[in-house]
């Protein structure tokens, strides 16, 4: 194992704050003990790695959403001097994904309270409660379908708002890239259809409800990137564009 | 922190100043234009930080929304990268020590065993460190020391910085960057 005494030494040498007296009698060790020139060696090649990590693009989406978010807030002004090629179209659908966002937004809001309600109905039908009159269990289906039926009409409208905005723009989009978006909207939409038949079959369902929740907010994501994809071609902002289909 | 690697501003003072005029009077283009230069340092900051790009590209949005309301108090001082850095910085460190707090993991975790061990047996495989290893690694860091590494060594902060940021003695800040660095041999080790 490496020696203890010489640990300091050699994380100040990588950190080149080391003194001379210390770094050649810490060279001096290394030319003897094999393990802390391993160790040594694996850590100057981290703190190399670590420095060289490249820098990170943030998704599209993240910029649509802090450009919705200032719009709601009414903190931001539309320009008014003459937009660049594709820009007025630009600022619309930016405006459409933002009121999107609010739209999925207050959907996922709808759905917590039914996930929160859930584990307190399933843990009472495993206590003395369970024996409670067959009528609440009834109110509880009642109530249960209601709140997901409020939930997916929420994600419905803001999915057909998007996909109206995408269709409307997808000519911009090169032909294997729409045509792989619409295999993966086709994936989606077969997901959604199983999963809804399993929640009709069982409403109270924590797993389905949230399993058809999830392929919904798929549909809204995949939507919302290839509407991101449509304004950084529009833009000519082929780095942006790029790293969106290579995210898809 | 003028240990910071990649603090290079591409605008003048004059046209920061401008820029962040414009932003002031609710002008989003300009906004939008702050957002480019500065996003991405602050994203991958903001991942290596939490080891949660979900988590990063939430916050991401509210260190924006946060700056775009703060920016009436930026008066040119500083660079507009460097005022934005320690605002981000700020929020990262508020989102980690408070899930910290509902986890109880904002100490570095590690124990002298693991230490021990991470010190000492068979050396990394002679390949290029991966950066998908690495950043794998990087995220099952504890809390504390995660923070410190990362200032330190990714983002090249000193050690007197990294303490000034996380409130801590510089001497901890060493320590937890040294921990840090033994126990991501240990796990990169193990991804190989």
């Amino acid at each position: 194992m490496a020696c203890e005494r010489y640990l300091n030494s050699i994380h100040e040498s990588i950190d080149g704050t080391i003194g001379s007296i210390r770094r050649a009698e810490l060279e001096m060790h290394l030319d003897q003990c094999e393990d802390c020139r391993a160790l040594y060696e694996d850590l100057k090649r981290i703190h190399a790695a670590a420095a060289d990590l490249p820098r990170l693009e943030a998704p599209a989406r993240a910029w649509l959403q802090i450009a919705g978010r200032l719009r709601q807030e009414g903190r931001i002004h539309e320009e008014t001097k003459a937009p660049a090629i594709g820009r007025r179209q630009y600022v619309g659908w930016l405006a459409a994904a933002a009121a999107l966002i609010l739209a999925v937004a207050a959907a996922v809001m709808l759905i917590k309270p039914a996930s929160d309600r859930a584990p307190q109905s399933q843990t009472a039908q495993s206590t003395p409660a369970a024996t409670a009159p067959a009528a609440t269990d009834q109110k509880a289906i009642e109530s249960a379908t209601t709140a997901v039926d409020t939930a997916q009409n929420q994600f419905e409208k803001a999915i057909a708002d998007l996909e109206k905005v995408a269709k409307a723009n997808q000519q911009v989009l090169d032909p294997a890239t729409s045509t792989t978006i619409d295999k993966n909207l086709g994936i989606l939409d077969q997901a959604i259809a199983e999963n809804r038949a399993a929640v009709k079959t069982d409403p109270t369902s924590v797993a389905a409800r949230e399993t058809l929740f999830e392929a919904l907010r798929q549909k809204v994501t995949l939507l919302q990137d290839t509407i991101s994809l449509i304004n950084e071609m529009r833009k000519g902002n082929n780095a942006a564009a790029a790293q969106l289909v290579n995210k898809s | 922190m003028s240990g910071q690697r990649g603090v290079t501003m591409a605008t003048s003072k004059e046209t920061e100043l401008d820029l962040v005029e414009r932003c002031r009077r609710g002008e989003l283009g300009a906004f939008e234009t702050l957002y480019r230069q500065h996003s991405g340092r602050l994203f991958s900051l903001a991942v290596r930080m939490l080891g949660n790009p979900a988590d990063a590209e939430d916050l991401l949005q509210e260190i924006f929304l946060s700056a775009h309301r703060k920016l009436e108090s930026f008066r040119g001082e500083s660079a507009l990268g460097t005022w934005l850095y320690r605002l981000a910085t700020n929020q990262i460190l508020d989102h980690v020590r408070s899930r910290a707090a509902r986890t109880g993991q904002m100490t570095d975790g590690l124990d002298d065993a693991t230490l021990l061990a991470d010190a000492s047996g068979h050396r990394l495989a002679d390949r290029a460190i991966a950066r998908v290893d690495l950043e794998r690694a990087l995220a099952e860091l504890p809390e504390g020391c995660r923070a410190a590494f990362v200032l330190h060594d990714v983002e090249g902060l000193e050690h007197k910085e990294v303490s000034e940021v996380l409130g801590i003695a510089e001497g901890t800040s060493k320590s937890q960057v040294h921990k840090a660095r033994l126990r991501l041999r240990g796990l990169l080790r193990r991804s190989v």
